[in-house]
């Protein structure tokens, strides 16, 4: 494809809440409460003019039914000018990712000058909803009109047993496999021969690096403070500097008896919100901004969600190399979305397969081993916590910082979502 | 059509009460089936024990048995291969060994495949045993036996040829010892450098597709000169096929397979049979063609057709056919005509006009012949020349379609519950039902699968064949 003038969407900055527990401090703040309190610091942070916001992108998983557009929604309560137009995605975990990815490709065909994207979930506030069977029993009689009591007491009839009229608690199941999430990771961590061992060294690294980074105030400039009716949350809740492999070994399997995936090597459900700030190079210049980095490729790759469920970045990232025309040794830093600590080494472990090469990627040598060392280098999902929406802009957010230290060119970003999908992007640094 | 007893055998306390008593009544197997369209993984999940030695097969079984979802447990006095351990990491599947002639450990396995194709003396048939008597009890209801040697017909050395040719004997009776749990057993004859056909088939005999045919030699070769590049899912896609005798039955229960793997599919059956035609024709997507075969128009009849319909047609199932029984003293002779007409010579009339017009290449043909005619029967001469004529058929013709890629076989059905088998005298039909190795007749979806397989791109390694679904039936061997 060729384009008469190439123009570049930039990364000048990103934004987000603190990720808290579900059902904790932020149980009060729905999806777009959240999304509104880190676009709003976002515009504090960067001293973004209102009026050169073209659009909101926004990513959700558990989208409020009421109001399923966020993005819309985050414009009209933070009073922007009622021009700022706004669409919310939806691609499951990788949905922040998509959020940003699709605002750069916005940017870069012309459509916008300046977008704000991100993504935002509040497990908390997952509507429960009736069952259908009551839905479809109930709704005709009540809302159908002209019911007489003998209508009435026919219904409770039909609806006996009441046993399953309950709301139920949602889980994180496959629609197609009926499979929950932990579930295909525990067959994953038993396919691929990923220990118990192994997945809790992860996961206490995991821990490690994110206190490490918070202690450092590393997170400062990317975290704004969220106000909540009890008060102030400053800083991520989930991690623990002080875990180690030893009390990690302590946790109980909890999707299989004789498993090996706990509460401990999983990312737990989070509360948050993260958002993006892009703009075409010549805009930010242009408004005095120094742009952090830029896509050089993005990739979205899908496998069957009935096989081997998360095993989509080792598909996705590969293909995002091909498209940025650099291989995994030329890559600076890595950043994976930790959904499990088997998740991960499964990805990785095929990553540095000859066989997986040739068989599921028709290459000749293996995409490479992962340096440990540059690596989820100030922790991820399982440590800082998974907001399914926020999860994509998190990731972008830190490597543009990391990249405009200067000590790394690149960097490759990898996502597993439902679905079977896996989503990745290489970010470089923009001098 | 239900078989009663295949259906009372479902139930355990009828098959202890049988036992108990000892009553010799057989309780057969309730056989697994699949009315899906092919999938990615068919043996998602499933154990599958293997004597495998490092060798030429050993990478396409790797492939095969791997990329279909199932986890491989090797068994053999050295060590896993490397096509072993590579596709097992590829496909997070990890292999597992155990020794040769040891203990199996306690767990069912689905499958059990033997590499044959090293065995060149009758005292390395041993292995058979070696390998058998610890596994075979571990094979699970509607589990596969296949053993895997080089044709013995090909073979220079006489003591080869020999313990090649032992394996099919094997394989028949193995199939015998197996039926009541609803397992089948398949000796593949693999000709040398025709490994890369052979996936399609083990994926195939593997599956629930093949779930009524045992006890067959399948010889894999390089006769057909194709590339297969097999889809494993939807392999019929942008294929045209001609079903003759379409409307019900065999023929219709093809056509709903066929147009299932996506070929567009012209249902024909005669004047006179509109309803039924039209409405399989509707059901499957297809079109609806009226032509009496016999009719000396009919070939020219049905080549406007098929130039109306795109103009090329890459499958041909003749299905159509008919029984005019009586012995050979009180037969007419126009009852001899007709059924060697209709079954025989309308075949070789409508591909002799189709082949050179409008026959695509690789192109796929199944003439049903029948075990009955095989095996001959009293009342049927006219009919057991006419199906036994079409095995010579299609060994000849093989040769002719092989240059263009094109294959052409016979398929020959057993018991088949069918309304021609309703008919039959209960006394008789139970006794045609239980004279198998799996205690049971057939359904038309069971010859149709067979037919499927024959007619999709990745069978390329077998023509000229005759290849019976008949549930291991101890006649016309």
């Amino acid at each position: 494809m060729s384009k008469t003038k190439q123009r570049k969407a930039v990364i000048v900055g990103g934004v987000r809440t603190p990720f808290v527990k579900a059902f904790k401090e932020f149980i009060d703040l729905d999806s777009i409460d959240l999304a509104d309190a880190a676009v709003k610091g976002l515009i504090d942070r960067y001293s973004v003019p209102r009026d050169v916001v073209d659009s909101i992108v926004w990513g959700g998983v558990i989208l409020p039914s009421a109001a399923p557009n966020i993005a819309r929604e985050i414009a009209l309560d933070l009073g922007l000018p009622s021009r700022v137009e706004g669409m919310t995605v939806t691609r499951a975990c990788a949905s922040g990712l998509q959020a940003v990815t699709l605002a750069a490709a916005a940017i870069e065909r012309g459509e916008y000058d300046c977008a704000i994207a991100g993504g935002s979930d509040s497990t908390s506030n997952g509507e429960l909803k009736l069952p259908q069977k009551f839905v479809r029993t109930v709704g005709p009689v009540v809302m159908g009109g002209r019911a007489t009591p003998a209508d009435y007491l026919q219904l409770v009839a039909q609806l006996a047993p009441f046993t399953d009229l309950l709301p139920r608690m949602p889980k994180i199941a496959e629609r197609t496999t009926g499979q929950v999430m932990g579930e295909a990771a525990e067959d994953m961590a038993r396919r691929n021969e990923i220990s118990r061992v192994a997945q809790d060294e992860f996961t206490a690294a995991s821990h490690h690096r994110a206190a490490a980074a918070i202690a450092s105030g590393r997170f400062d400039a990317e975290v704004t403070p969220v106000q909540t009716r009890k008060g102030t949350v400053y800083s991520d809740s989930l991690v623990r500097g002080d875990t180690s492999v030893e009390k990690l070994a302590k946790l109980r399997p909890v999707f299989a008896r004789s498993g090996t995936l706990t509460a401990g090597n999983s990312s737990p459900l989070t509360d948050g919100a993260s958002a993006v700030l892009l703009m075409s190079e010549e805009k930010a210049r242009a408004l005095g901004y120094t742009p952090k980095a830029a896509f050089r490729s993005w990739a979205y790759r899908a496998v069957d969600p009935a096989d081997q469920l998360l095993l989509g970045p080792a598909l996705a990232m590969p293909a995002a190399l091909d498209a940025a025309g650099l291989s995994l040794k030329d890559i600076g830093l890595v950043d994976m979305h930790e959904a499990f600590a088997a998740q991960v080494l499964s990805v990785l472990k095929m990553l540095g397969s000859d066989a997986f090469a040739k068989m599921r990627l028709g290459r000749d040598q293996a995409v490479g081993d992962v340096n440990f060392d540059t690596l989820n280098v100030h922790g991820g999902s399982i440590a800082l916590g998974h907001p399914f929406g926020a999860t994509g802009a998190r990731m972008v957010t830190t490597m543009a910082n990391e990249l405009q230290q200067g000590q790394h060119e690149t960097a490759l970003l990898g996502i597993c979502a439902a679905g079977g999908l896996g989503a990745a992007a290489v970010l470089e640094r923009v001098a | 059509m239900t078989d009663t007893l295949v259906e009372l055998s479902r139930n355990p306390w009828f098959r202890q009460g049988i036992k108990q008593l000892g009553l010799p009544i057989p309780t057969p197997q309730k056989l697994a089936r699949t009315r899906a369209p092919r999938i990615e993984r068919p043996l998602d999940g499933q154990r599958i024990g293997i004597m495998s030695e490092s060798g030429t097969v050993d990478k396409a079984l790797a492939e095969t048995v791997i990329e279909a979802g199932a986890s491989a447990i090797i068994v053999n006095d050295s060590q896993i291969s490397a096509h072993w351990t590579n596709t097992g990491e590829a496909f997070g599947r990890a292999v597992t060994h155990a020794g040769l002639g040891e203990e199996s450990p306690e767990q069912t396995v689905h499958g059990l495949i033997f590499d044959a194709t090293r065995i060149d003396r009758p005292e390395n048939l041993r292995r058979l045993y070696d390998f058998f008597h610890h596994w075979l009890p571990r094979l699970g209801r509607c589990g596969r036996v296949i053993v895997i040697g080089r044709p013995p017909e090909d073979q220079k050395n006489p003591s080869k040829a020999a313990a090649q040719a032992g394996l099919d004997g094997f394989v028949r009776s193995v199939t015998r010892e197996i039926g009541r749990k609803g397992a089948t057993a398949h000796v593949i004859y693999l000709a040398q450098k025709a490994e890369t056909r052979l996936k399609p088939l083990l994926r195939f005999l593997l599956s629930k597709r093949s779930a009524f045919i045992s006890g067959q030699p399948w010889r894999i070769s390089t006769r057909v000169k194709t590339r297969v590049t097999a889809k494993l899912t939807r392999p019929l896609e942008n294929k045209t096929a001609l079903i003759t005798g379409a409307a019900r039955g065999i023929g219709a229960a093809t056509a709903r397979l066929l147009a299932a793997e996506g070929a567009r599919v012209i249902c024909l059956d005669r004047p006179g049979d509109e309803d039924a035609t039209s409405a399989i024709a509707a059901e499957v997507g297809g079109v609806p063609l009226m032509v009496d075969i016999t009719d000396p128009d009919a070939p020219k009849l049905i080549q406007k057709a098929i130039e109306e319909q795109g103009g090329r047609v890459d499958i041909i199932v003749h299905n159509a056919g008919i029984t005019r029984d009586k012995t050979l003293a009180r037969m007419k002779p126009e009852w001899w005509d007709q059924a060697v007409d209709v079954n025989l010579g309308a075949v070789l009339r409508i591909n002799e006009t189709l082949f050179p017009t409008v026959l695509g290449d690789n192109a796929r043909i199944v003439c049903l012949s029948s075990v009955a005619g095989l095996a001959g029967n009293v009342g049927q001469t006219n009919y057991a020349a006419s199906k036994a004529g079409l095995v010579g058929y299609v060994r000849s013709a093989a040769d002719q379609l092989a240059k263009s890629g094109g294959s052409i076989n016979a398929v020959a059905p057993g018991f088949i519950e069918t309304r021609l088998t309703q008919a039959i005298p209960v006394m008789t039909r139970e006794v045609g039902r239980r004279l198998s190795a799996l205690g049971q007749g057939g359904e038309p979806h069971d010859v149709a699968e067979l037919i499927a397989y024959l007619v999709t791109p990745g069978s390329a390694g077998t023509s000229g064949q005759v290849m019976r679904a008949c549930g291991g039936m101890f006649l016309g061997a």
